[in-house]
């Protein structure tokens, strides 16, 4: 019996603690996974999250009170993201939400904020559909599947003369989606490829890669999200695949976590990645002090862009805030489509014409990486090179 | 031609691999009848310590090996003192504990190692061409070879040393074991600290080629258990067969059948198994 | 029965009416998803604490309950009324091929074997996308035309108590007794003439059903359905509630249920710490008190309620 009422006190205790930060504060709601398989992403948006707060409160917070973050664990799993989202809607009331690297849960989850009528600004979160829907409450600042096939990796594929591409996706909602918008570019190109779908959790991909390699192609596109391309990568080299056929990571973190290198040795020379980050391409003046910023909270450089990603959309989100002159809703959304604001990647500004997926979409420029000699050249598109892509 | 023989080769050291990711779980169900669901989470721990030790504080690695696997033997030592010891005799209460045990460590990992994916130091880098058919990792190639002589050097021990010998009297019957002077709690104590040293093992051997990470045990575990059933539970020669069987039909169900269903094709050998041969290709049918 | 004892369950019920009246939104969302637990722990328990059969394929079950449902409901236009209990009937049936191929056998092999199957459905469930949506989800009608919180609670309540009659009935009726015979001594309780393997295979059968039928009610009320509730973590969930409640007793996996789930939500705030810190508590009440906190709160009370 002591034990419940200790049990019953330390319930009473959090739940007054968790009441007591309230009044002058502005809450941020964001969602993403920080447990689970992509837990990695979380820990790149806590940074991000940190650097913007810091910014947006040194300046004397928006509209006069203070910035904070609650940030819900989403686990990468749909229901839960979709429950997440419930909480920040219901219980702590933010009026924004931003955030999501998963396309499954920002999906569940835009089905929430239309419920609810939250704002949702998401900032990783690729699949069409998820503007797609035309929603009035969601929003998207960043990447979208069809774009980064559409601008980047197929017209970088013809570009470059590759002659036979291999598709390689994995079973996720990630994978399946980037993997159809591809092979509909290639046909249009007229140019061959073959698909292979591989398991999300696989570790050996031997038998895959002779598959690949009996094909011949000279480009592989790995739509692989971390621990498995690290294991593809290194394989591919140990079988002869690479670099002779050139692979590009089409998510791009996994081939910039610290662990990369240690885990594909020799075999990452020549990979090839997508990002929206590189130290020598700062598109705006706010790009260069996140970096700074970042730096100097971290003592190293920043490696997964999605750090930079949540940090732009907690700029944007408190950006309508304050030209919104107000937590409501409405409003919110208001100054959202007015939007003007410089990020790190470029001026943000909403499309606004119903009927794809370009409503409520602003997609930052993406660039393709290449690891030459272990440092990272930019060499797609044209005019943001760094150097040339090597074969 | 060539890729057939790569699938049948990649089919042998995968069988081999498993065989050695297996052999602590089978030890573990055969003398002690408990099915240890944090054999994943051991083995990622001890692949986690080699490379922590290696990496960050520069201990050579093949001194790294031995020390991550006996610092996973005193952990398992401890595990049977504090959560194992009380369930013997209760199949069911003991596969709860080690289940719950198996979420505890997985996220304790998570949190001490954090979610990115890390491995030891290669001992050896580059491929090797086989008869000038097809590339082969090296490192695949010496893991391969370390897990045999860790096989023959469990058989030894099981089948020719003392302590081989008294944990199959405990195994078979505990009440004449003790009759005979043998203190059946320390066996057990020392088997399951063997058990979780063949986990740690299994890490720290595959570790090189499968980087670790936390939630990557669950999937080890299984693995485990369908190579442990196959076999037969408790059998250590099934153990090396059945981590063979199923590294052919992964291999050559992904060539032939299907890539996206590979892992689905050990768990339906398994329900085969279970229903056919439930004592498994070499264990004794008791039931 | 004895008065006091019709009391208690009464009293329980007419309280469960009010919280819709003075509950904010998101604790009767806590409260709906509770309830779903109740169903999925006390029907778990039914085999695993009155039958000592640990099964790994229960959240499996209930996955099957809501996929089958949800997919009539979105390819054949078939109210989800209907289809919660077509997918119960499903569950059921596999529920009775599982039992039947893996009861006889039992303990390490049950388990092993209901693992294996929750593995193969979970890489079915992923890679069949183009009919299942694969990790994306299903996204399924709900019940009501108008969404409404208090409406889907008072569902969940309603069909959580009739499980739980139900429950309570069994382990109270003939076949109630011989489960235990059959926990308490399998050899006494096969030679009295209790054929042992039926009323196991039954057991599983009932259940299996149950979660079956949990899992539709949840997937119309998340109106998303995916890989996930099929899946080892969700399973891991049911069982830690059973236990921290307690096994093999009516109460316990009810109190568990909503102990866990309302607990969760204030660990929530330490983030990636919170499965942690469940597991931690399931696995010291595991092994410190194995009856759980039913058993903590005292044999007496019990013997009030479940006797």
């Amino acid at each position: 019996m002591r034990r419940l009422m200790v049990l019953v006190t330390m319930a009473a205790v959090l739940g007054m603690v968790s009441m007591a930060w309230a009044a002058d504060i502005i809450k941020i709601g964001v969602v993403g996974p920080r447990t689970g398989p992509a837990a990695a992403t979380g820990k790149a948006f806590e940074e991000g999250i940190a650097i913007a707060l810091d910014h947006l409160n040194a300046k004397g917070g928006v509209l006069g009170k203070q910035v904070e973050v609650v940030f819900e664990d989403t686990g990468g799993v749909p229901e839960k993201a979709a429950s997440a989202f419930e909480k920040l809607a219901t219980r702590d009331k933010v009026p924004i939400v931003v955030g999501e690297s998963h396309s499954s849960s920002a999906l569940a989850e835009i089905e929430v904020a239309n419920r609810y009528k939250v704002p949702f600004i998401i900032c990783e979160a690729w699949h069409d559909d998820i503007t797609k829907k035309n929603y009035k409450w969601v929003f998207r600042a960043g990447p979208v599947n069809s774009g980064v096939v559409d601008f980047y990796i197929a017209p970088f594929v013809k570009d470059n003369g590759f002659k036979k591409v291999a598709i390689v996706r994995e079973n996720s909602d990630w994978g399946v989606g980037i993997a159809e918008r591809t092979e509909t570019n290639m046909k249009n190109f007229g140019i061959p490829f073959t698909t292979l779908k591989v398991e999300r959790e696989s570790k050996d991909f031997y038998t895959e890669l002779t598959k690949i390699k009996a094909e011949n192609p000279d480009i592989i596109l790995a739509y692989i999200y971390g621990t498995g391309l690290h294991f593809f990568v290194s394989q591919a080299n140990e079988v002869g695949l690479s670099p002779k056929c050139l692979i590009l990571d089409g998510a791009g973190p996994p081939s910039l976590w610290d662990t990369f290198w240690k885990n594909v040795g020799k075999a990452g020379e020549l990979e090839l990645f997508m990002s929206s980050m590189h130290e020598k391409v700062h598109l705006t003046p706010t790009s260069r002090k996140f970096w700074d910023d970042y730096k100097k909270k971290y003592g190293k450089d920043p490696t997964d862009y999605k750090t930079r990603s949540i940090y732009n959309v907690v700029l944007i989100a408190a950006d309508a805030i304050h030209r919104a002159k107000s937590t409501e809703n409405e409003a919110i959304v208001a100054a959202l489509e007015k939007t003007n604001l410089e990020v790190t990647t470029g001026i943000v500004k909403f499309g606004l014409k119903q009927g794809s997926y370009e409503y409520h979409q602003w997609m930052p420029p993406m660039l393709v990486v290449q690891w030459q000699d272990q440092k990272q050249v930019v060499v797609y598109p044209k005019d943001a090179a760094t150097g040339s892509l090597k074969k | 031609m060539s890729e057939f023989l790569m699938y049948l080769t990649n089919g042998i050291v995968m069988g081999v691999i498993h065989a050695i990711s297996a052999i602590g779980v089978s030890l573990i169900v055969g003398i002690m009848k408990v099915v240890n669901f944090a054999h994943g989470e051991l083995y990622i721990f001890a692949g986690y310590f080699s490379y922590h030790l290696s990496i960050s504080l520069g201990v050579p690695p093949l001194l790294a090996m031995p020390l991550s696997v006996f610092f996973i033997f005193l952990v398992g030592i401890g595990m049977e003192r504090t959560l194992i010891r009380p369930t013997y005799g209760d199949e069911m209460y003991s596969l709860i504990i080690t289940f719950v045990l198996s979420i505890v460590l997985q996220n304790a990992a998570l949190l001490i190692f954090g979610p990115y994916p890390n491995k030891p130091p290669n001992l050896i880098s580059g491929a090797t061409n086989i008869f000038g058919l097809y590339h082969y990792g090296n490192q695949r190639l010496l893991s391969f070879f370390i897990s045999i002589g860790i096989l023959v050097f469990i058989f030894y021990l099981i089948k020719k040393t003392w302590f081989g010998k008294s944990i199959r009297a405990v195994s078979q019957d505990r009440g004449m074991a003790s009759l005979v002077g043998v203190d059946h709690y320390r066996v057990n104590m020392l088997s399951f600290g063997l058990g979780a040293a063949l986990a740690g093992t299994a890490g720290v051997v595959i570790a090189p080629i499968f980087p670790v990470t936390p939630t990557g045990s669950s999937a080890i575990s299984l693995t485990a258990f369908v190579v442990v059933v196959l076999g037969g539970m408790g059998s250590l020669k099934g153990c090396v067969v059945g981590g063979l069987i199923l590294g052919m039909m992964e291999n050559l169900g992904a060539a032939y059948i299907s890539t996206m269903y590979r892992q689905i094709f050990g768990f339906i050998i398994l329900i085969l198994v279970l229903v056919f041969r439930p004592w498994g290709l070499f264990g004794q049918k008791t039931q | 029965m004895n008065v006091k004892k019709f009391w208690i369950p009464v009293v329980f019920i007419i309280l469960a009416i009010f919280p819709p009246f003075f509950l904010s939104q998101y604790w009767l969302h806590v409260m709906i998803i509770s309830l779903f637990y109740v169903m999925m722990a006390s029907s778990w328990n039914l085999i695993a604490g009155f039958t000592g059969q640990v099964s790994f394929a229960h959240a499996a079950f209930s996955g099957i309950g809501a996929y089958v449902s949800g997919m009539l409901a979105v390819y054949l236009g078939l109210s989800p009324w209907l289809g919660i209990l077509v997918g119960m009937g499903v569950a059921a049936l596999l529920g009775l091929g599982l039992g039947y191929l893996c009861i006889r056998m039992g303990g390490i092999y049950l388990s092993l074997t209901t693992l294996g199957f929750s593995e193969i459905l979970r890489i079915i469930i992923t890679n069949e996308d183009r009919w299942t949506r694969g990790t994306m989800g299903l996204q399924v009608p709900g019940f009501f035309t108008e969404y409404s919180k208090a409406s889907y609670y008072y569902l969940f309540l309603i069909i959580a108590i009739l499980l739980l009659i139900v429950i309570y009935w069994i382990i109270h009726s003939e076949m109630g007794l011989t489960f235990r015979a059959v926990l308490n001594d399998e050899l006494a309780a096969s030679s009295s003439g209790i054929n042992t393997i039926q009323v196991r295979i039954l057991a599983f059968t009932i259940s299996s059903a149950m979660a079956g039928l949990a899992g539709g009610l949840y997937g119309h009320y998340l109106m998303l359905i995916t890989p996930d509730i099929p899946s080892l973590g969700q399973m891991f969930l049911v069982l830690a509630m059973a236990v921290i409640g307690g096994m093999g007793s009516f109460v316990g996996p009810i109190l568990g249920s909503f102990l866990l789930e309302i607990l969760s939500e204030y660990i929530r705030i330490y983030g990636e710490y919170h499965v942690l810190i469940f597991g931690l508590v399931a696995l010291s009440v595991a092994r410190f008190a194995p009856e759980g906190v039913i058993g903590i709160l005292g044999k007496k009370w019990e013997s009030v309620w479940a006797r």
